[in-house]
């Protein structure tokens, strides 16, 4: 295994593909021209392919490398599994999907028109940028990959010598760039994520900067920051595809280098990273030490907890779910529903104490806990179900764990939604749905909305009220506002009925929506007569019609989206974890002993919450029969 | 910034913060935006020594110092040319030291200042004083320079480092630790003098006790140092795992990854937890708040730590079949992680089924129907999760990997490599069937993937391990998906998969043919007033498909089937254009055969650009004409031999004509192939073995004599080895070529009606002419690549047969300058005629066709393309003389042929003893052996037309003239040159100047040709007066030679043919009855 987790260069480009930050760490550079220096030397006599030393790119060279790879992949983060379009030599002719984040350039040299094949350049795409890490690998695992993407032959099988998985998995540095890659991504969008930690009915509690600056307490912050689960499940229903990836996108104009460069000199000074916590690293930039900060004399104080906490002491924990659920109310296929959630603390604690979280009983709930946060000192055994878990908390908001489990209370919102094309412009619908079914207090529901997107379609008029609340549309979907946000309502049964029409306009092939990449090609004029002649269905005349403009998606989407008709529900509640995690705060110790009040919240908040057709085709996964 | 520095080098001007950011830019972009900076001299040692200066100065912005740094830092192998390194090196620990000691204040020195220059200080000195001399093979030798600067530099950190109590400074001294840190790794063991052995114990101890105090970076980098010192100490793995066990179970991925390398460092100390860091890695591909790519690496690593675990320990099925079913993707998986789900999935099958298979190999094993049916089940289910690709487009993603799945499960584990194992076991795997099942029910139900799987197939035959399997899937489909698909209109969709079965020489063509066979009587019976496009369309894709089986297959293999198929399309379809092409395809089938067949119908396919002749293109709906331009352009230019060829007919002819007249021929010919069998479709039980070739004796090579060499024959071997080697061999050097006269010309009127400009004058029209013509020649035949002809300019000529009437008729004739009959025509025709030398290097001497096309420009810049009327290339243009060595004297020329003629007569005979001699060819690479042929040929003919034949067409070739008579006869005429005269032999005491061959007359010979056969006349009789004989040497290009002895009587002659190129028998024929008979 490779030892050390190094990065030679990094890059940001945007989506024009010019380069705006670039940094080469020329000591780790050094330590790679060493390594081919001594490998050519090793395989002097075999006429294995020799690689080039280093002869480092300029920016220029990479942009143009990088819009020539662009090219060659048919976008920025390529096709990924081997297509018609692939050739051999590119990161496609590998055939794996991970091939869009892990890519290789190949950079001509201006100066002597010399090829030299980078890789393995981790690729991150966010918001309209793309950064590159260039980790620091042996010489043989690019000749490996070398290997790998230009055999001639029909592509890899599982589990043989020399395949992907296998260099990947004696690869930490590869791990470690895409780490320093995400953490860039979030410096240069600004959006640094925290965990959110709310108390009850109050708002979001502050991070790091806010301990530091001394406003000890609940402070109001202008902007609550989401919690990154929320953000990762939301955008992809509606509008998603792999069409919108390239195009040009608004966002911040420039990049704040001078931050960039100040994160990067702390956080890897030489090029290999120490430390990626971005609010530990501002801090000590912004604030430097006072007389103040005087270490634990008792303690030793941990790398990961710069400044210790001075003030009212308090232990917060929300505990955060996200369901999502296929609902398909139909004999053969069965409902499935899941719920992914974490718990997010903040201690506030004065010195260097542990916290004692209990975990019992979560197996009784089917709970699975699928990691803890580093602090947590795990039971060697592991599993979470029996005992509990130790941990030392750092400063500001973290995620203590994560789990997932079956949904373990009722079904929040079920029901079904039938739509059925009765021409070709005009569909009926019709929605009967119960939300909260046999819930209990204390328990909320801030809203409930109802989605449904007519992405290929334009929308021009519906009629139908519903039994409750309020229906608008927009010009690709209808949306109905169950519970309108602000009126949450408590744990009450609610039934909602709502029949209705929806009309569009004619269906146009190529409408302006998904022109691009429509790879039909050539249809057979000689079935489509013969469909013509036969459907009897208008539905499926139409589902054959349509789908012959259907763009593929992008392998990050689940499944073809705009194939299907589905009602997507958001909602969000408080009160209760559906998953039935539950905190006793009692049971919750700190050593060394000290008596301080320990508060835990609860939300939930739908994340693909998806209502099929009952009428319609949707996608099913099978579930293993144990 | 406008003015250059002198070369004596003054500092440079100083530059303003914006100035220096568009440098520091410009350097980082490189390319031309640097240029500038280097014609100004704001480059290398000055710009080094700029840098540091600035570094100082107190009016410059903070951010822009730390800015400066790091790109003295990035770039300073560029900025520090190799002379000046000693001298920066130590101007640069000064302004370090300056820096460091300068007391902090909030605006030009703070504590990022400090700290970013040492780190770039520290970068710096690695670069300048730390060399790695790896001559040894094994270690690495460092050697540093500038010592002393260096230890300024670790005495500059040390004193930072030590100056502990002071807490404001603790990140700086973190940072002096980091490059002290660095400059160790750089240079092992730089500062061990430093640093205690006792000391480092107890870091060590602290550290393993504590690592969790670390940051994940810092502990993985402590991981990667222990880990090393553990192996190489052997120390007790349980320590490590005790300490680092936690590490699978937290959500830093890094720290996972360095579990797993743990792990697999210290196999045996983990052997047991298996599964549970199976089961844990598994968790976090599950994670959906990690970002995508952390989830596919997850999965990654399942993979590649299930390969190294498992072909370790013993397989325990339930297990892996417990583990697999963990496998099953969500429907909200991205479609990236279902891909690789499903390829663990994969992985579990085959490893299930592979000890299946092991267990079955041993003894009874009850699991076995068990196991069969969930291997299958487990992946059908794990299918369900991409199920949409059976209706979505083919181009969706579902597809992709559905079928990037359905690969893997298919070549399973079998690797690329020479050595896997044998992957013909594959084929006999439970799974390898099931997937086969699979394919073909999908394809049933779903036609739409029809495409993607003739792609998928594809995929498999172009792979040299895989091929096979390609190949058994396609046996897979002939068995069950021909018999099961409904015979309609749609059936059309499933041609391209079609293709790939007809392509297949592997796959019987009978199920196609069959399936094919229904489908056109379906056609011709739904056939209406509004199908008339289609039954076209269709039916000519069924031809298509015909085509590519006459292409791939043995004509004997699909004879059968495919002459019902093509009779009952020419008879019975309804559309024109496919009934003439399935005859032309069925003529072919019948009259070509098969080696020629393929090579004629396989070009065509190598060269779509230069469709020879029409019927091809027809063919195939993909080629569209342009009607206006290349439709009529053969038939008022044209492209024709001066010496018209003798023989109108031959089979390569017929072929041609067909397409133009659709008419049969009047005979066919026979023809075999040496590949395949004859199949003779009337009497197909008739010995199909023994090819029959009318009047022609096929080179029998099982009556081998024994080789005497006498002195006789040693002569002959002289002669023929001096002749041999004059003779060019054309796979090594330029071939001998023939050339074929022609002449361009085109008619005026009818290029004006297509081509002409409606506004032009009439003078014009008249006369258009033709600039920049290229004509470029291709054919199917094997001539080699014929070298196009250009003709800078050629006028319009009248249209023939218009001229005698035109006067009266259209008005453009009115003033046409030609008049009929009094102009010495012949001349003026010449004005309209271009020369045009077609130049050939034939690989083999057979007649063939030389496709024709024409590209010229018009008057008004149109440009003129299309085909024009094929020449044809005839047997007699093969002819040439043989080659003379040079030191034979002219006067000696004749005898020098005829003993030619009489060494390759005796060595063309079967008997002869020169048939196992090789002769070397010119240039001395080839080799060739004669093997002879012969033949006779009798003519009814007088001796005096006879005469008159040879000596017009033949008196180059003719060597040897012998008998009085005949002499006589030809003397006078005084054509014949270069000859050797035999007055003296007696005519009709000897038939042949070497023995004649008894086997000869009673050979497969229709002719009686001196006895018995009385009955048919008494011109036999008359016959027999023989006034004597021809010999007639002619040397055929490549490396061949034709030879005549033609016993001339006065009514009728014999003519005894001996060749080394049998082939050519079969165009003599028809040439010596065109030449003589008609």
């Amino acid at each position: 295994m490779n030892s050390s987790c190094s990065i030679r260069a990094l890059w940001i480009l945007n989506n024009q593909d010019t380069v705006l930050f670039s940094r080469r760490f020329p000591v780790v550079e050094r330590r790679w021209n060493v390594a081919v220096n001594r490998a050519n030397k090793r395989c002097k006599g075999d006429q294995g392919f020799i690689v080039l030393p280093s002869s480092f790119p300029t920016d220029s060279e990479i942009a143009a490398a990088f819009t020539e790879r662009k090219k060659r992949e048919g976008s920025a983060l390529g096709y990924g599994i081997r297509a018609k379009q692939s050739v051999e030599g590119s990161d496609s002719w590998v055939d794996d999907p991970i091939m869009r984040h892990i890519v290789s350039l190949h950079v001509k040299k201006e100066e002597n028109g010399e090829d030299y094949t980078f890789w393995p350049l981790i690729l991150h795409a966010k918001v309209q940028y793309y950064i590159l890490v260039l980790p620091l690998v042996e010489p043989e695992h690019l000749k490996a990959y070398n290997t790998l993407c230009r055999r001639s032959d029909c592509g890899n099988g599982v589990g043989v010598d020399g395949n992907l998985s296998s260099l990947l998995l004696q690869l930490p540095c590869i791990t470690g760039a895409f780490m320093v890659a995400h953490v860039l991504g979030d410096i240069i969008t600004s959006d640094i994520p925290e965990p959110e930690v709310v108390v009850s009915a109050g708002p979001s509690v502050g991070g790091l900067l806010d301990s530091l600056t001394g406003s000890i307490g609940i402070s109001a912050r202008p902007k609550p920051v989401a919690p990154p689960v929320a953000a990762s499940t939301n955008s992809t229903a509606i509008g998603g595809g792999s069409l919108a990836s390239d195009a040009p996108k608004t966002g911040p104009r420039n990049l704040d280098k001078d931050a960039l460069r100040s994160f990067i000199s702390t956080a890897m000074p030489f090029g290999t990273p120490l430390d990626l916590n971005y609010s530990n690293i501002t801090a000590i930039r912004t604030n430097g030490f006072s007389p103040a900060d005087v270490a634990p004399v008792d303690s030793k104080q941990p790398a990961w907890k710069p400044y210790l906490y001075k003030g009212k002491q308090r232990l917060l924990f929300t505990i955060h779910e996200i369901v999502n659920a296929a609902m398909y109310d139909r004999d053969e296929i069965p409902d499935s529903i899941s719920v992914l959630g974490q718990v997010n603390c903040r201690a506030e604690l004065e010195g260097l104490p542990d916290v004692l979280f209990p975990l019992t009983g979560l197996d009784s709930k089917r709970i699975e806990i699928l990691s803890f946060h580093p602090c947590a000192q795990v039971p060697e055994q592991g599993g979470g179900d029996k005992q509990a878990v130790m941990f030392s908390p750092p400063l500001s908001n973290f995620v203590l764990l994560r789990y997932q489990a079956p949904c373990s209370i009722g079904v929040p919102v079920k029901g079904f939604y039938q739509l059925s094309m009765v021409s070709e412009n005009e569909g009926a619908f019709l929605f009967k749905l119960s939300l909260m079914e046999g819930y209990k207090a204390p328990l909320t529901m801030e809203f409930c909305t109802v989605n449904m997107p007519f992405p290929r379609r334009k929308v021009i008029s519906f009629e139908g009220t519903p039994s409750i609340g309020t229906v608008s549309y927009t010009k690709h979907s209808v949306e109905w506002k169950i519970i309108p946000s602000g009126r949450g309502v408590g744990a009450k049964s609610i039934e909602a009925t709502f029949p209705g029409t929806v009309k569009f306009a004619p269906w146009k092939g190529q409408s302006s929506d998904d022109s691009g990449s429509v790879q039909g090609g050539d249809e057979d004029s000689d079935t489509e007569i013969e469909q013509g002649n036969s459907m009897v269905n208008v539905e499926e005349y139409l589902v054959e019609k349509m789908n012959k403009h259907l763009p593929a998606v992008d392998l990050e989407e689940p499944f073809c989206w705009h194939a299907y008709n589905y009602a997507k529900v958001s909602f969000k509640m408080a009160g209760t974890s559906l998953a039935g995690m539950m905190i006793d705060t009692k049971s919750v110790n700190i050593f060394p002993s000290v008596k301080v009040p320990v508060e835990y919240s609860t939300q939930v908040h739908s994340g693909d919450y998806i209502l099929w057709n009952t009428l319609g085709k949707c996608p099913v996964a099978a579930t293993p029969a144990n | 910034m406008d003015t250059t520095p002198s070369p004596s080098q003054p500092p440079l001007k100083p530059l303003t913060p914006q100035e220096w950011e568009t440098l520091i830019d410009d350097h980082h972009h490189g390319g031309h935006r640097l240029h500038r900076w280097i014609s100004s001299n704001y480059t290398s040692q000055p710009l080094f020594d700029l840098s540091l200066s600035s570094l100082l100065r107190k009016d410059l912005p903070l951010s822009l110092k730390l800015l400066i740094s790091s790109f003295l830092e990035q770039h300073v192998t560029s900025l520090s040319p190799i002379p000046f390194i000693h001298q920066n090196l130590i101007h640069l620990l000064d302004t370090l030291r300056h820096v460091i000691n300068s007391p902090i204040d909030p605006v030009t020195i703070t504590y990022s200042l400090k700290e970013q220059l040492l780190i770039s200080t520290t970068s710096i000195f690695i670069i300048f004083t730390i060399n790695n001399n790896n001559n040894n093979n094994n270690s690495d030798n460092v050697k540093l320079s500038f010592v002393s600067e260096l230890e300024g530099l670790i005495e500059v950190l040390l004193t930072i480092v030590n100056r502990t109590g002071y807490g404001l400074d603790r990140q700086l001294r973190g940072v002096a630790c980091e490059c002290l840190r660095e400059l160790e790794r750089e240079c092992p063991g730089l500062l061990s003098e430093t640093v205690g052995v006792k000391e480092l114990r107890r870091v060590m101890s602290f550290l393993l006790e504590w690592p969790q105090y670390l940051t994940t970076f810092g502990l993985f980098e402590f991981m990667s140092v222990v880990m090393p010192v553990a192996v190489a100490l052997e120390l007790q793995a349980s320590l490590l795992k005790v300490q680092f066990s936690g590490l699978l179970f937290t959500s830093d991925m890094l720290l996972c990854h360095a579990y797993l390398g743990m792990y697999l460092q210290f196999p045996e100390a983990f052997s047991g937890h298996e599964n549970e860091v199976v089961r844990r890695v598994l968790l976090i591909s599950r994670e959906a708040q990690n970002a995508l790519v952390f989830r596919l690496l997850a999965l990654h690593w399942l993979l590649g730590f299930m390969g190294l675990v498992m072909s370790k320990t013993e397989v325990d099925k339930e297990r892996i079949f417990g583990t697999a079913l963990q496998f099953y993707p969500t429907v909200f998986d991205p479609l990236a992680l279902k891909a690789l789900k499903l390829d663990l999935i994969v992985y579990c099958s085959v490893m299930l089924d592979k000890s299946r298979l092991a267990d079955a190999n041993g003894e009874m094993d009850s699991n076995v129907g068990s196991s069969k049916g969930s291997v299958v089940k487990l992946f059908e289910d794990a299918l369900e999760s991409v199920s949409g690709f059976k209706w979505l487009p083919s181009w969706s993603t579902e597809t992709s990997v559905a079928f990037r799945t359905f690969h893997k499960l298919l070549i399973g584990e079998s690797s690329h490599s020479e050595s896997g194992s044998s992957t013909r076991d594959l084929v006999e795997s439970t799974i390898f069937h099931a997937t086969e099942r699979m394919l073909v029910t999908m394809t049933l139900e779903s036609r739409g993937l029809i495409p993607v799987m003739a792609a998928f197939i594809n995929r498999l035959l172009r792979c040299h391990k895989h091929r096979f399997l390609g190949e058994q899937l396609l046996q897979t489909f002939d068995n069950h998906l021909l018999p099961k698909v409904k015979v309609d209109y749609r059936l059309g969709s499933y041609f391209p998969l079609f293709g790939k079965i007809a392509e297949n020489v592997t796959v019987p063509p009978g199920g196609l043919l069959d399936l094919l066979g229904k489908y056109m009587s379906i056609l011709v019976e739904k056939h209406g007033l509004d199908t008339g496009l289609r039954s076209w369309s269709q039916g000519s894709k069924v031809l298509v498909l015909c085509r590519t089986l006459l292409m791939h297959h043995q004509s004997s293999r699909i004879f059968l089937g495919l002459s019902r198929l093509l009779a009952f399309t020419c008879l019975h379809f309804p559309d024109l254009e496919v009934r003439d092409n399935a005859r032309i395809y069925l003529r072919m089938l019948l009259c070509v055969p098969g080696n020629k067949l393929r090579h004629l119908l396989s070009a065509e396919d190598q060269l779509p650009s230069s469709h020879s002749t029409p019927f091809f293109t027809v063919q195939s709906p993909r080629f569209s004409y342009d009607p206006k331009k290349s439709k009529d352009i053969s038939s008022y230019i044209h492209l024709e031999r001066v010496v018209p060829l003798l023989v109108k007919q031959s089979w390569s002819l017929s072929l041609a004509s067909f397409n133009i007249n659709g008419e049969k021929p009047n005979y066919m010919e026979v023809i075999t192939d040496s590949n395949t069998p004859l199949w003779q479709p009337e009497t197909p039980e008739e010995n199909p073995e023994s090819p029959s070739i009318p009047a022609l004796e096929g080179p029998n090579q099982s009556q081998e004599p024994l080789r005497v060499t006498d002195s006789k024959v040693s002569e002959i071997v002289e002669v023929l080895r001096k002749h041999f080697s004059l003779i060019p061999d054309f796979r090594h050097m330029p071939g001998i070529k023939i050339g074929i006269q022609c002449t361009l010309r085109f008619e005026s009127e009818p290029f004006n009606r297509v081509w002409g400009n409606k506004g032009s004058a009439e003078l014009d029209l008249l006369h258009p002419a033709l600039y920049a013509t290229v004509l470029k020649f291709s054919s199917s035949a094997p001539f080699g690549s014929i070298q196009p002809y250009r003709i800078p300019f050629l006028l319009g000529g009248p249209t023939k047969n218009k001229i005698p009437s035109g006067q009266s008729q259209s008005d453009s004739l009115d003033i046409v300058p030609v008049n009929n009959g009094i102009v010495d025509e012949e001349k003026e025709e010449e004005s309209f005629n271009a020369r045009v030398l077609i130049e050939l290097q034939p690989k083999e001497p057979t007649p063939g066709l030389v496709d024709v096309s024409i590209e010229a420009n018009a008057e008004n810049g149109q440009i003129i393309s299309g085909q024009l009327q094929s020449i044809t290339v005839g047997i007699e243009d093969m002819f040439l003389k043989a080659l003379v060595p040079d030191d034979i004297h002219h006067d000696e020329i004749p005898g020098y042929y005829a003993s030619l003629f009489s060494a390759l007569w005796e060595a063309c005979s079967s008997s002869s003893s020169t048939g196992r001699e090789m002769f070397l060819l010119k240039g001395g690479k080839g080799f060739t052996a004669i093997n002879g042929t012969r033949s006779v040929k009798f003519l009814e003919v007088s001796a005096t037309s006879l005469i008159q034949a040879v000596e017009k067409n033949l008196s180059a070739f003719v060597v040897n003239v012998i008998g009085d008579e005949l002499v006589n006869i030809v003397k006078d005429g005084g054509i014949l040159s270069e000859t050797t005269w035999n007055n003296d032999e007696a005519s009709g005491s000897g038939l042949d100047v070497v023995a004649v061959d008894q086997y000869m007359t009673e050979g497969p010979l229709y002719l009686k040709y001196d006895e018995e056969e009385d009955e048919k006349g008494s011109n036999l009789h008359i016959n027999k007066r023989n006034m004597g004989r021809f010999h007639i040497l002619i040397f055929l290009p490549p490396t061949s030679h034709l030879l005549f002895q033609m016993e001339v009587g006065v009514n009728s002659t014999l003519v005894r043919i001996r060749t080394d190129h049998w082939p050519c028998l079969a165009y003599i024929d028809d040439y010596l009855e065109a030449l003589f008979l008609s």
